[in-house]
């Protein structure tokens, strides 16, 4: 295939594989040694963040040939349809338009009516929530808000309510999450919450997901227990958030408490929606529109800034040179900041539901790997857990480390300040300390330092450091933008569709014929003897001794 | 004896007042602001009972004067009484500091403000700073025990006085100025200064527990169907409890009585102690403020939108024209917030209501009691003015579009309201 600029993509694929045959036997540590300004070669500014990718194993060719793949594969292009609203995703004719979600009010954008028109319903009843004024149905004040979700409904308003803990408004309530089908959290929750005083939201962009339907009606059923059946009951406690009006009538949710999303923002991508209320409940309107103004800057960015200064394509084209160039399947994502604690688990969504793919977009098998496995854990916790495989196994692993510079600068912490900034240098000391020994091996030791065999660091693995200027909404908006961006970008050179997940929908499916076997009805015969003996195991603990 | 009083609170018109009244050449001194300025246009700040009368007759009488807070004292004067706003520590401290630098004069201030515990003693070290030897000087607290509705009767026949106080020069000169009001047989009870500090408040915390407690059972009379009113009656009969501060109602308002029970839980919770009891007491006591609107709310199955409430009663209590943490105003915002327009009668705090919100559409202020129940969906009876003990019901009936009473303060017998035809709601009874 011949992309429009001229280099076919093959070409470029060829070429950076001799680039990486010339660079094989260069050690991180003596590409730091020829280079003395690497670090300011190799990094760069986006607004409040910070990509510094010097401890890659590349050079600054090699970011010049990433860039003729991505003109190979016409990334230019795919940007302009990405933000044309064209239906790029196409197994499911949908357009993938959460950055419209974040285009401010003055800004013309194909949807701005029906974004700005939720944003404002939005506004009404955080204001009215903050204000003490939403009612249960006995009249008392709302002081609990439970998030029913699961995947993109869940983990993006959890990581992002988690995460900006410091940005909390004066007259937030406290914000809860459900997302398990097996109950385990709704069961706990409800032991420590008052019917009278709690309100629940039930976010599920479909209104069909399983397990918040389940989790939504055990909480219903709680509700009514304690307050009674009347309709008022789910009129009072309940705030729907779906793209199906339709759906959230016949659950029983009144048209005042329902805040829509639409086709065209993925589950995933969904946290800039309505699906981000609880977002709001957390750091008021205001924040959540610095949150969308972080994330909107990046976008802007993203479309124009050229490859080898563009953030999120950087990080796009450096993920595609470890995986499908050096050949590293494994990549760690490891904040040094607590507060970060859900975003192993978001990205981890967000990169292998959008990427783990293996047909092109035109029903091709892909002829290169995709997306690597990613995990991740908060960093100085990691480093009692997995950082020894890191350091000394066999299966190499890019990592991404992620710290804010500032931080306890708040109000709030003007007491206990100087000693949680102590702490917080300590993370960072660490973060530093991690990268560079992963990069530098023994050569970051002190010289004549000679280790037995065992106690050696062989060094030469790469990882980016992202440093944000402090972890606050706008930040925050901008680094989650910058990951969505890369996904799409990595897509667009594998040639998949980052925006359909057809791999999550048969399991559902089989699941249900499943239960009714669990329930009693139905034939088992018609199961594989491994879920046959397993359902057997289940229904004889279930009979009465 | 010359004494000069500065301050703007009610316990400084009132102590000017009664020491002026037995005798004593009183000068008041306020503080620029609003009381001042009420004062200056001959409008009374406080509307207590009597005190306006008192204070003309004694101005008449020569007795007293007023002044600058801005001035010092003149050389005749013996006692200084500082009935300052708990914002003011910073005048008092300067006010002490002008004091002491005058070497050789004997000062005996007496501290009535409501400042954190431990600030009398503070404020005597700075007044002893670099005073002559052999000169006399003290700084004694005596906590303003005023009951809002009847503050004069409470300073000049008090039921105790308390006094801390570390100096027996100083115990001689306060015990002659109180004389006339200590007479039928000694009530005064001396203490050390931040004894007394800390007594004043733990009075308010625990009559605050005692009206929280009422409330809380109150709610559980509701949800068991009991009367609260005959258990109140029962209680009150055991002398271990007796019967002062038992009457469940929609929450408690003031000035005084909510910032002190606050100041309490702030002095323990700066010391790191903290109080659960009393946070909770002040939370049942915000909860208890909304008792009215839940009601209302269930009563109309979750919607007020549209709807016309009267209240009657804006004032914290009977007596008085403030609104100062009144629970009208919780009412009020709770029912604005739903769409509901208020229609208010209070014989005294209109225009203190006014002036706190403004002009707005959905709040109606009547002179009447009855024109504010015109066309009303609901009548909220929230201050006990005496005005309201005994309604003209036909006439309420025959103005209102719904017949229905919430009574928040079990002042009236609900056989008799549901025989005249109302729907009536109480606290903790039906």
């Amino acid at each position: 295939m011949r992309s429009r600029t001229g280099v076919p993509a093959d070409t470029v694929w060829q070429q950076l594989s001799e680039q990486a045959a010339a660079l094989k036997h260069i050690h991180l540590a003596q590409m730091f040694a020829n280079q003395p300004d690497r670090f300011s070669e190799l990094s760069r500014r986006a607004g409040p963040l910070l990509l510094d990718l010097s401890k890659q194993r590349l050079d600054a060719h090699t970011l010049k040939l990433l860039a003729s793949l991505a003109d190979a594969r016409d990334l230019r292009g795919w940007i302009n349809r990405l933000f044309a609203g064209e239906p790029i995703n196409h197994t499911e004719q949908r357009a993938a338009m959460h950055w419209a979600l974040r285009v401010p009010v003055q800004q013309p954008s194909p949807v701005q009516q029906q974004v700005q028109e939720q944003l404002d319903r939005m506004t009404r009843l955080v204001e009215r929530i903050h204000a003490r004024q939403w009612r249960g149905v006995t009249g008392e004040v709302i002081t609990d808000v439970v998030n029913i979700g699961v995947g993109g409904s869940d983990l993006g308003p959890m990581m992002v309510c988690r995460a900006l803990d410091d940005a909390v408004d004066e007259q937030a309530v406290r914000t809860h999450f459900v997302s398990s089908m097996d109950g385990s959290q709704v069961s706990g929750l409800l032991h420590q919450l008052r019917p009278h005083s709690t309100l629940f939201v039930i976010s599920s962009k479909s209104f069909t997901t399983i397990d918040t339907l389940y989790n939504a009606g055990t909480a219903r059923a709680w509700l009514q227990r304690a307050l009674g059946n009347d309709s008022a009951v789910i009129g009072c406690h309940f705030i729907g958030v779906s793209s199906s009006t339709e759906k959230m009538d016949q659950w029983g949710i009144p048209r005042a408490n329902q805040l829509l999303l639409w086709d065209w923002v993925g589950g995933r991508f969904s946290l800039w929606s309505a699906i981000g209320l609880p977002i709001a409940l957390r750091i008021g309107m205001q924040g959540f529109r610095d949150l969308l103004a972080g994330a909107h800057q990046m976008d802007e960015h993203f479309g124009t800034a050229p490859w080898v200064d563009n953030v999120p394509v950087l990080m796009a084209l450096t993920g595609v040179w470890n995986t499908n160039i050096l050949g590293i399947h494994a990549h760690a994502v490891l904040p040094y900041d607590g507060r970060l604690k859900h975003l192993p688990a978001f990205l981890s969504q967000l990169e292998m539901e959008s990427n783990g793919k293996s047909v092109t977009r035109d029903g091709e098998p892909v002829p290169t790997g995709t997306c690597p496995v990613l995990w991740g854990e908060v960093g100085p916790n990691a480093q009692h857990a997995f950082y020894q495989l890191l350091h000394q196994g066999t299966e190499p692993v890019t990592c991404d480390f992620i710290a804010p510079a500032r931080r306890y600068h708040e109000l709030r912490h003007d007491a206990a300040a100087a000693e949680l900034i102590g702490q917080h240098q300590l993370a960072l000391a660490n973060c530093f300390a991690q990268s560079r020994l992963l990069a530098f091996g023994e050569a970051a030791l002190p010289p004549d330092e000679r280790l037995p065999m065992h106690m050696r660091y062989h060094g030469n693995q790469p990882s980016t450091t992202l440093l944000l200027d402090q972890l606050d909404p706008f930040s925050l908006g901008a680094l989650l933008a910058a990951y969505e961006h890369k996904v799409f970008a990595q897509a667009v050179i594998w040639q998949i569709n980052p925006f359909d997940q057809w791999g999550v929908e048969m399991g559902k499916r089989i699941a249900t014929e499943t239960l009714s076997l669990l329930r009693g009805a139905g034939q088992a015969g018609a199961m594989d003897a491994s879920t046959q003996g397993l359902i057997g195991q289940v229904i004889s603990k279930l009979q009465p001794r | 004896m010359h004494l000069d009083i500065y301050g703007d609170t009610l316990t400084a018109l009132v102590t000017a007042a009664a020491l002026s009244s037995t005798g004593h050449q009183v000068t008041l001194r306020v503080p620029a602001g609003q009381v001042a300025d009420d004062l200056d246009a001959h409008r009374m700040p406080y509307q207590e009972p009597g005190l306006e009368a008192m204070l003309d007759e004694q101005q008449r009488a020569g007795r007293l004067l007023t002044g600058s807070a801005e001035q010092m004292p003149d050389d005749r004067v013996e006692a200084v009484f500082l009935a300052l706003s708990p914002a003011a520590q910073p005048f008092a401290e300067s006010l002490i500091d002008q004091l002491a630098a005058r070497r050789e004069h004997s000062w005996l201030v007496v501290n009535q403000s409501n400042f954190p515990v431990g600030t009398t003693e503070s404020l005597q070290q700075r007044l002893r700073d670099g005073a002559e030897p052999g000169v006399d000087r003290a700084v004694i607290v005596m906590p303003e025990m005023l009951q809002e509705g009847a503050a004069l009767q409470s300073f000049m026949r008090p039921s105790s006085i308390l006094v801390g106080c570390d100096s027996d020069w100083a115990e001689i000169h306060i015990r002659e100025m109180l004389r006339p009001f200590n007479r039928l047989r000694d009530v005064m009870r001396l203490l050390r200064p931040r004894e007394a500090e800390f007594t004043k408040l733990a009075i308010n915390g625990m009559l605050a527990t005692r009206l929280g407690f009422m409330n809380d059972m109150a709610s559980l009379a509701d949800a068991l169907h009991v009367d609260i009113e005959q258990v109140r009656m029962g209680m009150g009969a055991d002398p271990r409890i007796g019967e002062a501060y038992l009457y469940p109602g929609c929450g408690f308002g003031g000035l005084n009585f909510s910032r002190n029970v606050m100041s309490l839980a702030n002095t323990l919770e700066s010391s790191g102690v903290g109080s659960e009891l009393l946070e909770q007491v002040l939370l049942i006591n915000e909860r208890q403020k909304e008792v009215l609107f839940r009601k209302l709310w269930q009563h109309y199955r979750t919607d007020l939108h549209g709807k016309t409430v009267t209240i009657w009663g804006a004032a914290f209590k009977p007596g008085t024209g403030r609104i100062d943490n009144a629970p009208a105003l919780k009412l009020l915002e709770a029912l604005w917030a739903q769409g509901v327009i208020v229609r208010v009668h209070d014989p005294k705090a209109l225009p203190t209501l006014r002036a706190h919100y403004g002009e707005r559409m959905d709040l109606v202020l009547c002179d009447d009691p009855y024109e504010a129940a015109r066309g009303a969906d609901a009548l909220m009876l929230v201050t006990e003015w005496k005005d309201y003990w005994s309604p003209d019901y036909p006439r309420l009936h025959n103005l209102m579009a719904e017949p229905l009473l919430l009574d928040g303060r079990n002042i009236l017998d609900p056989e008799f309201v549901r025989s005249s035809g109302f729907i009536y709601y109480g606290i903790g009874r039906q």
